[in-house]
């Protein structure tokens, strides 16, 4: 009896995933245990195995399809067998993919440049049309009433192929501008809505480039960083502060016993989760009319994976131990590199640390995770001299920057965390102490 | 204004006196003894069983609506009930020397009229003709209900607990009552047995019952009309107007031959002295006595009198002597009818307006107790044999009343098994050539009609060679009305037109030119200028079997019809279970030029009320269609025609207005013109005007319209609509009504509603501003432009670059408008 698989649902606000690889073709013999496909949410990597035997006798979804969760992906079954019924695709789907080649292939010599408009009002035709088309809405120039994109904005997009767009973006030519107000007047809608003819530009026959479908986790993160430095009023706070002592502690604690390795990034993560408790604005979501201030601290650390960034949390690090810590940094790290973290751990956290001292980054802006209201960035460790009766001596100097969201606190008390933050790592002995 | 009556100012200025003749005021004096010769014992017996079961029936209803309960039997009636105890035998003696060919028509408290007047039917029919109207009614389903009571004795017993059960169960809104519940107690009736609509507007039986009148005489039909009204209706407007119609001169001296003379209606008042809660003689009218207003209305008096209704032999007498006055075709007749009414308003009156003493006074003259005393001093009957036949009436009484509440045998609608129980009766939806298979009364043969041979040397098309047809040999809107309308009066003899200046004139705008030299006086007439008269008797005229064209010659003045568009030709189809059809076109003249009460577009008021049709043709070929077919139906029509429009020639349809005859369905809109980049939907003359945008659309902007004449407003097909959409994801809906509460608002919601997905802008209505109509000079800042239509499209559509708007489409400036109520 043929039997469908479907899509999981990994999470519960996993709408749909991508099929990132098949492990059987068509035909292929399968037995319990094999893993028929490799899919991912935007978050993590899956493997899904077979849970009966059989022959594959149908896959719906082709590699790099986003498959809606706990729709039907493939068939297996006894060849011969009728697997129709299990095509949920409808029928707009299919005919959706031969429209989108389509257009991709078409070759623009004339193009016109858009400029997009950011628009989020977007008439339900228009709407269609993109999603029909595979078209980006938030390309499109919206022409319409109130800076409504409109059917004419998506079907320019499609006229000027989905891809030329961001190159004529950078095209840096004039913008030429006229009202459409009543009178001819300049309505406010005019601005930031222009259009600009470049006629005659020159390409080269051979551009030499691939083209690789962003994965659904890429598509995530753009759309998280650029929705936090679009919603929220971001300032970068840097400083330094004297690491000879947590330097030397972590030398004290590689020699000793303790078989967790405790490095410094551990260790400034223990710091903050202390000093925090003391800065409730930063440890604490912007709710925009509201805050939600956090009783413990809840750890974001930023994960760099071969899939992208992740930013698994390690929960109420305010009451573990420096040990404790270290251990659940290093266990949730190598499940988000593995791709086999838990979704929910991927969210909840109420202050982030990320860290790119390792690559001997002395100094950067990193960007807020909204509606958080601060995140650390962890620098590298540079030599630095200070005079110290009447002499100069070095020192490792370690730099932390702060981003903090200006509209949920002001730059004095961001200031203070970072100095008493200061303060608690050149004294991390204290600290431990307390 | 007939040129065969001359005004000569020599005799209208000469120095003159009106005179006046008495007014009878209860005349009437015989005893008992007296009127042996005319009534049996039987006779004068069943006039005090009739009374009876009246009385019993009324105190049923107001013991249940009190108490819960009557004779035992619990039961809780929400609903309305107008009773009549202390009226009987004013109800009974009207109904004693009538037939089932006699109509009377009632008001909000009219139990006792009909049950009068069936009792009356019953005992004047034979028991073949009773057991065919029982058979044929509901398929026998009422009689099969009834049959179950028990072994009934004579077939006139079987009739008269059908009559009871069937207003009974229609009382408390059953499928099984007369009218499958849809009336209830205050549009009760019974056709079969001549007793047509109550109605629970005051005073809207009068001009209704006007037009059964006119349908018996124009198509001489056997009976007599009775409007039963109120006192205090006297007082509004459509009764004084029905009144006037019913009195015209013309009836006696311009109709001619069986046609002359005048209408055998009697205008009855039952007189019960109230409405609601105002004493009529004394305080809310000054008549002092009703009668007097008959003096006023023409030299005949409408031969006035007053009669006394406690007495059931004085009436009867009243009657016999009117209905001969009618029969010599002198009517018709004004009746005041004394009475008074013992019960209050309804159940919940506390009479707070009246003495318990007046009440006690009226008690004491008890037309119950005084007939029967008078008949035991006659030697009729003895004591015990009126208190054995109260006592069967109320055993009787209490058999129906365990049948019409019990919901086995009488359930009501079930709408939820069968959601279409009401929306079925809305339309017939049918389609009937003529309503009466004979002769056509006409004056000339169709082809030597002048009119007729002028429209047949026209040209039929706009162009001709391709060279425009010059104005006075083009096929015009009017002509096309004119063609389906002459064609109609040659087919169906019942078919009557009448309005302001419909004959020898030839209707305001020429429509009817001609038709005077085709047409007798009784099918073609000029009314007296009072819209809810005409509309009123067209209701009537429709009701009794008639088809029947209408004019209000400005929509204007549909306000001044409002109680008969919107109460009564829209509502009695559905009210009556689909027992009377209501083949009345009325045509809507729609104005421009003529200011603030002259240019009105009120279609979205005919369009809110359920149970009217709506068209509104922009040409030629669809004028004619849709006449045509709106004179084959048998719903209520309101055909909005375009002043406008009345000199256009056919621009659409290539072929012209074809010759001959055809049809066009109702709730078809019209494809104009073919588009792809926006959707126009236009009502009425607007489609010209969006023709203009759309050329200028296509020159400079590049842009495709597609226009669809929305030709119908009720009913509607959205389909092409919609379809017109899909295609084109953008619309404007255009009209001439003022855009607040329009029906371009009601049409532009649905389209939002069912195309959502596919636009890709909101629909916009260009209408009207919501003022006054300015004049004419004015009017191009008032009506919709074809620069508004571009100037919406831009503004909230599709922008179009590089133009500049002349009005102003902006949210901003509709925020505004809003808040002013502007």
């Amino acid at each position: 009896m043929a039997i469908p698989v479907i899509m999981p649902r990994q999470g519960q606000s996993v709408e749909s995933c991508i099929v990132t690889k098949w492990h059987k073709e068509v035909g292929e013999k399968v037995v319990v245990g094999d893993v028929l496909f490799s899919y991912e949410t935007d978050k993590a990597s899956f493997e899904e195995e077979a849970t009966v035997e059989g022959t594959m006798l149908v896959k719906f979804y082709e590699e790099w399809d986003d498959v809606p969760c706990l729709i039907n992906v493939c068939v297996i079954g006894n060849e011969g067998e009728s697997t129709s019924e299990f095509d949920q695709r409808d029928a707009d789907e299919v005919v959706e993919e031969d429209t989108a080649s389509k257009d991709t292939n078409k070759e623009v010599t004339t193009e016109e440049v858009i400029i997009s408009s950011g628009s989020d009002k977007v008439s339900p035709r228009a709407k269609n049309l993109a999603s029909k088309l595979n078209i980006d809405i938030s390309k499109a120039q919206a022409t319409g009433p109130n800076g409504r994109v409109i059917e004419r904005d998506i079907l320019k997009l499609k006229e000027l192929g989905i891809y030329a767009t961001s190159a004529a973006l950078s095209s840096g030519e004039k913008l030429q501008t006229s009202g459409t107000g009543i009178g001819g007047r300049m309505a406010v809608d005019d601005i930031g809505a222009v259009t600009t003819q470049v006629t005659g530009v020159e390409l080269p026959s051979e551009l030499g480039y691939r083209d690789e479908k962003i994965p659904n986790i890429r598509k995530m993160i753009s759309k998280a960083m650029s929705n936090s430095l679009q919603t929220t009023s971001q300032v970068t706070l840097t400083a330094s502060f004297d690491a000879t002592e947590i330097v030397a502690l972590r030398k004290k604690l590689k020699a000793s016993d303790i078989e967790v390795n405790v490095t410094l990034n551990d260790m400034i993560i223990f710091a903050v989760s202390r000093v925090l408790k003391n800065h409730a604005a930063l440890n604490a979501h912007f709710l925009g009319d509201t805050m939600r201030y956090f009783d413990h601290v809840h750890m974001g650390i930023a994960v760099d994976t071969e899939r992208g960034l992740l930013v698994p949390t390690v929960f109420n690090a305010d009451i573990r131990s420096l040990v404790s810590v270290a251990a659940a940094v290093k266990e949730v790290a190598i499940q988000a590199k593995e791709g086999i973290i838990n979704p929910d751990l991927l969210s909840g956290a109420s202050f982030t640390i990320t860290n790119l001292g390792t690559f001997g980054i002395e100094s950067f802006t990193p960007v807020l995770n909204p509606p958080q209201t601060g995140i650390l960035g962890v620098n590298t460790i540079t030599q630095r001299v200070k005079e110290i009766d009447g002499e100069l001596v070095t020192y490792p100097s370690m730099g932390l920057s702060l981003t903090f969201d200006h509209g949920a606190l002001d730059g004095a008390p961001a200031a203070r965390f970072l100095q008493e933050l200061n303060k608690a790592l050149e004294n991390f002995t204290i600290l431990l102490m307390q | 204004m007939p040129k065969s009556q001359h005004l000569d100012p020599k005799i209208l200025r000469a120095k003159s006196k009106i005179t006046f003749t008495d007014i009878p005021v209860n005349q009437y004096d015989k005893t008992i003894e007296e009127e042996k010769g005319n009534f049996s014992n039987k006779d004068f017996m069943r006039i005090f069983r009739d009374m009876a079961i009246i009385r019993e029936f009324e105190t049923m209803l107001n013991s249940i609506k009190t108490t819960n309960e009557y004779n035992g039997v619990e039961y809780n009636h929400p609903g309305p009930a107008h009773l009549s105890i202390g009226q009987e035998a004013s109800s009974v003696g009207q109904a004693y020397l009538l037939d089932k060919d006699d109509f009377i028509f009632g008001s909000h408290r009219s139990h006792g009229e009909i049950l009068a007047k069936g009792l009356s039917a019953i005992e004047k029919l034979t028991d073949k003709e009773l057991m065919e109207v029982m058979e044929e009614y509901f398929d026998g389903q009422i009689l099969r209900i009834v049959e179950k009571m028990g072994k009934h004795d004579t077939v006139k017993e079987l009739a008269m607990d059908f009559l009871l059960y069937g207003i009974l169960a229609e009382n408390f809104a059953r499928k099984t009552g007369f009218q499958r519940g849809l009336g209830g107690s205050m549009h009760l009736f019974f056709l079969p047995f001549g007793s047509y609509p109550n109605n629970a507007i005051v005073g809207g039986s009068a001009d209704i019952s006007v037009g059964a009148a006119l349908f018996k005489k124009v198509n001489s039909k056997k009976g007599i009309v009775i409007a039963n009204i109120g006192d205090a209706s006297l007082a509004c407007g459509p009764v004084w107007e029905g009144i006037a119609f019913a009195t015209m001169d013309q009836f006696k001296k311009l109709w001619e031959g069986d046609k002359q003379g005048g209408l055998k209606l009697i205008i009855n008042f039952f007189n019960n002295q109230y409405g609601m809660g105002g004493q009529t003689n004394g305080e809310t009218m000054g008549y002092k006595m009703l009668a007097r207003f008959g003096a006023g209305v023409n030299p005949e008096q409408m031969h006035s009198e007053r009669v006394d209704g406690y007495n059931p032999l004085a009436v009867i007498d009243a009657i016999k002597r009117k209905k001969k006055i009618l029969d010599e075709n002198n009517g018709p007749v004004l009746l005041d009818t004394l009475t008074y009414r013992v019960s209050g308003h309804s159940p919940s009156d506390a009479s707070s307006y009246r003495t318990k003493e007046e009440v006690e006074a009226w008690q004491d003259n008890d037309s119950l107790i005084e007939y029967r005393l008078n008949l035991i001093k006659a030697g009729v009957a003895v004591s015990d044999d009126f208190d054995t036949m109260l006592a069967s009436v109320k055993e009787r009484m209490t058999k129906i009343m365990k049948m019409a509440i019990d919901y086995d045998i009488s359930p009501r609608m079930d709408l939820v098994k069968e959601p279409d129980s009401i929306s079925k009766y809305m339309f017939s939806n049918t389609k009937v050539e003529k309503m009466e298979d004979r002769p056509v009364d006409v004056l000339q043969p169709l082809k030597e009609n002048e009119q007729v041979i002028r429209n047949s040397r026209k040209v039929r098309t706009a162009t001709l060679n391709g060279k425009p047809v010059p104005k006075l040999k083009q096929f015009q809107y009017r002509d096309a009305i004119f063609e389906a309308i002459i064609n109609r009066f040659y087919e169906d003899p019942t078919l009557i037109a009448y309005g302001e200046e419909n004959r020898d004139w030839g209707g305001a705008f020429a429509v009817y030119r001609g038709l005077t030299e085709a047409l007798p006086y009784h099918r073609l007439f000029n009314s007296p200028i009072a819209e809810a008269a005409i509309v009123g008797s067209a209701v009537g005229y429709a009701m009794s079997g008639g088809r029947v064209l209408v004019e209000l010659m400005y929509c204007d003045f549909l306000g001044r019809a409002g109680d008969e568009v919107f109460n009564q030709m829209a509502k009695w189809q559905a009210m009556s279970a689909g027992k009377l059809k209501m083949p009345v076109v009325l045509r809507v003249s729609v104005g421009s030029k003529y200011g603030a009460q002259h240019s009105q577009d009120w279609t979205a008021l005919a369009a809110h009320i359920p149970g009217l049709k709506c068209v509104f043709p922009a040409t030629p070929y669809d004028a004619k269609g849709l006449m045509n077919t709106a004179l084959t139906g048998t719903d209520p029509v309101i055909f909005f025609e375009s002043q406008r429009l009345y000199d256009t020639p056919e621009l659409f349809n290539e072929a012209g207005v074809p010759e001959e005859y055809y049809e066009i369905e109702i709730g078809e809109p019209d494809i104009k013109r073919v588009g792809s980049d926006v959707t126009i939907l236009t009502i009425g003359a607007t489609l010209y005007r969006a023709i203009e945008a759309a050329k200028e659309l296509e020159e400079k902007h590049g842009l495709s319209s597609e226009i669809i004449d929305a030709r119908t407003i009720v009913p509607f097909n959205y389909e092409k609509v919609l379809e017109s959409v899909k295609k084109t994801g953008r619309i404007v809906i255009v009209g001439d009504a003022c855009e607040r509460g329009s029906h371009m608002k009601d049409m532009a919601q649905n389209i939002s509603e069912m195309a959502f997905d596919d636009l890709d802008a909101p629909p916009v209505v260009v209408g009207a501003k919501n003022w006054i109509t300015p004049a004419y000079e004015l009017e191009n800042s008032f009506f919709p432009q074809p620069s508004w239509i571009i100037d919406a499209i831009h503004e909230k559509i599709l922008p179009l670059e590089g133009y500049v708007s002349t009005s102003n489409y902006t949210e901003r400036e509709q925020l505004r408008l809003n808040k002013l109520g502007v």
